[in-house]
C-alpha cells in the first residue's frame, strides 16, 4: 500500500513537472543573405521543442506569406513538405528579387494540447534582409499577435539585447509573459536544471521586453496570451481555451572580437 | 578599393560597409538593360556618383553618372556582358558594387 501511494505520488510529480515549450519555427538559412551568397534563401518551417530538438507534426499551416516593401505576398502553396526534426515539417526555397527586409509569417492550425487542455496557436515570423539593405526591419505585419521588434532582428552579437513589443489585436500587452528558448541544433547546449530549457521574461507595463542570450544562435521568443474566443474540442464536444503565441526568431551572431 | 577585390569567376569576398551609413547598391536585369539602384542605409537616396561598369575580367566598359533618383541605366547591347558585369559606385565618400552574374542575365532572358 506504501509503495503504490509512492508510486502514485512519483506520478503525481512527474506529470506535475514543466511541460516543455512549443514552438512554431520558421529558420532560413541565414538571416542576412549577400549578393555572394545567392539569390534566394532556404526556409525551414516546423513545430518543435527546439531545445530538445523534438519535432512535432507541423499541419499544413491556415496561412504562410512574405511582407516585403509593404506587399504581402501568399506562399502557402509555394511549400514543400518535409522531415524537420523526424516529423512533418515545410521547407521552401524563396527568390529574393531586390534588396530590404523580408518577414516571413506564419499561422498554424490550432494544435490540440490534452496537458494544457487547451488549444495552441503560435502565430511565428522571422526577417531575412537581402543585399545589405536592412529596411524594414521593425515592418509590423498586423498579426493576430506578433512581436514587433524594438531592436533590428538580424545582425546581432550573441549577448546584445533583444527587444521588443507584445502586441494582441494591435494593441501592446502589458505583463505579458514571454518565452525564450534556444534552437539547439546539434544539442550541444545542456541545461542543468529543467527550468533554464526555457526561460520566462515578462513585457514591462508598455508591453515591451528584454533578453540577452548568452550564446549565438537562433532564439525563439514566444509571448503568450489567452485569447478572448474559445474553440471546440471534437473528442468531448466541449469549448477549450486557445493559447495565442507571438513568435519571432532571431538569430546572434558569434562575437568575432576577443 | 573595390577594384582591388578582383572579379576573377566574379566570386569575390563580401562587401564591407565603411561608414556609419554605409552605400547598398543593388542592379536588376531585364534582359534589354541593366538598372543600377544607389542608397544610403538610412534609407536617403543617393543623388549623385560615379557608375563604373567593368566585365569579368576586371575590364572597365564603361562610366556614366547616377540620375538625381539614385539609378543608372545600362543597355546590355553595349556592354559585353558574357562575363557578367560589375557595377561600381562610388559617391566620393562612400562606395560598394553589385555583380551581375551571367546566370542573372540568363533567368532574367528566359535562356
Amino acid at each position: 500500500m506504501k509503495r503504490r501511494f509512492l508510486t502514485a505520488s512519483l506520478a503525481t510529480l512527474i506529470a506535475a513537472a514543466p511541460a516543455l515549450a512549443h514552438y512554431g519555427m520558421i529558420i532560413p538559412n541565414d538571416p542576412m543573405i549577400s549578393q555572394q551568397d545567392g539569390r534566394s534563401v532556404a526556409l525551414t518551417m516546423s513545430f518543435s521543442h527546439p531545445f530538445e530538438m523534438d519535432g512535432m507534426i507541423l499541419e499544413t499551416p491556415v496561412s504562410f506569406s512574405v511582407t516585403h516593401e509593404g506587399a504581402t505576398t501568399d506562399l502557402l502553396g509555394s511549400l514543400q513538405g518535409a522531415t524537420v526534426m523526424e516529423e512533418q515539417g515545410y521547407t521552401l526555397d524563396y527568390p529574393l528579387e531586390r534588396p530590404g527586409t523580408y518577414i516571413f509569417a506564419m499561422e498554424p492550425q490550432p494544435y490540440w494540447e490534452p496537458a494544457e487542455d487547451a488549444f495552441i496557436i503560435h502565430y511565428t515570423k522571422t526577417y531575412v534582409t537581402a543585399y545589405g539593405d536592412d529596411e524594414g526591419w521593425d515592418t509590423e505585419l498586423g498579426l493576430k499577435t506578433e512581436v514587433v521588434p524594438l531592436t533590428k532582428p538580424f545582425g546581432l552579437w550573441e549577448h546584445n539585447v533583444f527587444q521588443g513589443i507584445i502586441k494582441l489585436d494591435g494593441e501592446p500587452v502589458p505583463y505579458a509573459e514571454v518565452e525564450v528558448e534556444f534552437f539547439n541544433e546539434d544539442l550541444a547546449a545542456t541545461a542543468p536544471d529543467e527550468l533554464m530549457i526555457t526561460q520566462t521574461v515578462k513585457a514591462d507595463a508598455d508591453g515591451v521586453f528584454t533578453y540577452a542570450p548568452p550564446a549565438a544562435g537562433w532564439w525563439g521568443f514566444a509571448a503568450l496570451n489567452t485569447a478572448d474566443y474559445t474553440i471546440t474540442e471534437e473528442g468531448s464536444g466541449e469549448e477549450k481555451a486557445v493559447e495565442l503565441g507571438a513568435v519571432i526568431w532571431v538569430h546572434f551572431e558569434e562575437w568575432t572580437g576577443r | 578599393m573595390i577594384r582591388a577585390l578582383a572579379v576573377a569567376g566574379l566570386a569575390i569576398a563580401a562587401p564591407i560597409g565603411a561608414a556609419a551609413h554605409q552605400l547598398v547598391v543593388f542592379a536588376s536585369v531585364d534582359c534589354e538593360a541593366v538598372t543600377v539602384e544607389a542608397k544610403f542605409s538610412n534609407g536617403r537616396v543617393t543623388q549623385q556618383g560615379d557608375v563604373r561598369v567593368l566585365d569579368g575580367e576586371n575590364n572597365l566598359l564603361t562610366t556614366l553618372q547616377l540620375e538625381s533618383d539614385g539609378t543608372a541605366r545600362v543597355a546590355l547591347d553595349s556592354v559585353d556582358h558574357t562575363s557578367g558585369l560589375l557595377i561600381e559606385v562610388d559617391t566620393g565618400s562612400h562606395d560598394n558594387y553589385w555583380i551581375v552574374t551571367p546566370e542573372d542575365i540568363a533567368r532574367k532572358c528566359g535562356s
